[in-house]
């Protein structure tokens, strides 16, 4: 009985929803975290009588045939990449970025990632790291004697030394952009990776080019809502004991069927 | 005698058929743009040709056939989802989508750009608009797509989704990932579109919950004749094929 199988793909389909929301949910103070999407498609049909086959001899054919499906896939998730609400956190070393844009991290093993997450700090030599010590990109070094830090809005950071009146310029906060951001590898820690699929990374200077602005001082919480979650949640687990009745009422019918010999 | 199990049987498979139906669709409850299928039965009279010459002629049987599947082509909830590149349908039409076999038609807007900023489904296969596949530019980071079907990257137009329509959507072939194959697809003017937006099943889960339980129910009960019938053949055969030695 086909409907068995049908039945246990759309299971299997509502498990993987409901892991899509509980990483979402257990996600929802992840800083620069964006919400994930189950998408899911149709699987192939079994053409039991065919579209435009031939009906008799006379050259009739058949209109509408008869297609009968075989269940549902994963196909995809995707992310929802609007803006989280930006928190203050009055840390000079925090940047958030308002609009489109990545910050450019250099991981240790020479690979370039990607985040949202500007929750960065000073290493041990005045570097600017995020809080893994991995560090900016820009190799901008905030010298020992730094009283005050500033990041301006497209990303120039200026700093007050000593006993100086006017800041000086120790670099710039590059931002990133994507063809298609969505196309992102999350390898988790907040960091995305480039692939084909969301394009070669686009360096530019914030809030210029369509990039966002960053704000210093702020820091991107996640755009996970947790009222949607929840109500996705509900539909997800419905739609599971849904598919789940379909199996036991096939079941019964296999069993009724198997009871007309005695 | 064989012809009321067999009669039986007709509507056993077909009712096994449609349980298949509901329980794909049931399955397909979350799926973008799925459009709910029924299978439809009609009477199958036999004997086709019958001789009436004998006294007691032969008389008419009727089968159950299972006819076609037709589609639910209503419009499906709209779930508000906030990427810029997902569009929804409202009313009729579908989107074309170039597979290698040929033009495709979906109504699952989630679309995506690929590496070379092609607008693509999940598959990877191009969405065609009026001049082709539509192409953005690493600029275009903020992209509105109007009720129409035009979209505007930064500063230009890019270009304006195809969306198209069938005279009868019943012709459609449905082939699996969200697309169908059909003929003689006619360019819908005024398409109305909203971006930001996906079309969810149309799937109604009470009527499918209960065209379930109709079924097992009916099938159940067909069981049950099934296995009167054979306990009137086994009994048939042990009274008449006794022999009767004190004749």
């Amino acid at each position: 009985m086909q409907a068995l199988h049908t039945a246990a793909t759309g299971m299997r389909a509502q498990e993987q929803n409901v892991q899509t929301v509980a990483n979402n949910i257990s996600n929802i103070r992840t800083t620069g975290y964006k919400k994930q999407r189950a998408e899911f498609q149709d699987l192939l049909y079994q053409d039991l009588r065919r579209v435009g086959s031939t009906s008799s001899n006379s050259g009739t054919v058949v209109p509408t045939g008869i297609q009968i499906g075989s269940g549902v896939k994963f196909a995809a998730t995707s992310r929802v990449l609007t803006q989280g609400s930006l928190e203050q956190t009055q840390q000079p070393l925090n940047a958030a970025i308002r609009g489109d844009g990545y910050f450019e991290i250099e991981l240790p093993d020479g690979r370039t990632a990607y985040t949202r997450d500007g929750s960065f700090e000073r290493n041990q030599n005045g570097e600017i790291v995020t809080l893994d010590g991995y560090q900016v990109a820009g190799g901008i070094t905030i010298p020992q004697n730094a009283r005050s830090i500033t990041i301006s809005n497209d990303g120039e950071v200026e700093v007050v030394t000593g006993n100086d009146q006017t800041p000086t310029n120790v670099g710039q906060i590059e931002l990133i952009n994507f063809v298609n951001p969505g196309g992102l590898e999350a390898i988790g820690d907040n960091l995305f990776l480039e692939t084909a699929a969301s394009g070669a990374p686009q360096t530019g200077t914030a809030g210029e080019d369509g990039l966002g602005t960053i704000l210093q001082g702020f820091l991107e919480g996640s755009n996970v809502e947790a009222v949607a979650e929840i109500s996705d949640l509900i539909s997800a687990q419905r739609a599971y004991e849904l598919n789940s009745r379909v199996i036991s009422a096939a079941d019964e019918m296999m069993q009724s069927a198997g009871q007309i010999l005695r | 005698m064989e012809n009321a199990q067999l009669i039986t049987l007709s509507r056993v498979t077909a009712l096994n058929r449609q349980m298949n139906v509901v329980a794909n669709n049931l399955a397909n409850i979350n799926t973008t743009g799925y459009k709910s299928e029924n299978l439809l039965f009609e009477e199958y009279i036999s004997p086709v040709g019958s001789a009436d010459a004998f006294k007691f002629g032969d008389r008419d049987l009727s089968f159950v056939l299972d006819d076609r599947t037709v589609g639910d082509f209503s419009t499906g909830p709209l779930r508000p989802t906030g990427n810029q590149l997902d569009v929804a349908i409202q009313g009729e039409g579908f989107f074309v989508v170039q597979t290698p076999a040929g033009e495709r038609y979906t109504r699952a807007g989630a679309f995506t750009l690929d590496a070379q900023g092609q607008l693509v489904t999940h598959d990877g296969f191009p969405v065609l608009g009026d001049g082709g596949p539509i192409q953005f530019d690493p600029e275009d980071t903020k992209v509105t797509i109007h009720g129409d079907g035009t979209i505007t990257g930064a500063e230009t137009e890019i270009g304006r989704l195809r969306v198209v329509t069938f005279d009868d959507p019943q012709l459609l072939n449905r082939i699996g990932s969200n697309l169908f194959s059909g003929q003689n697809a006619r360019q819908l003017e005024s398409p109305r579109l909203s971006q930001f937006a996906l079309e969810g099943a149309n799937i109604d889960a009470i009527s499918q919950i209960s065209q379930m339980i109709e079924v097992q129910r009916a099938y159940d009960e067909l069981a049950n004749i099934m296995r009167q019938q054979n306990d009137l053949r086994e009994t048939a055969i042990q009274r008449l094929g006794r022999v009767q030695i004190n004749a």
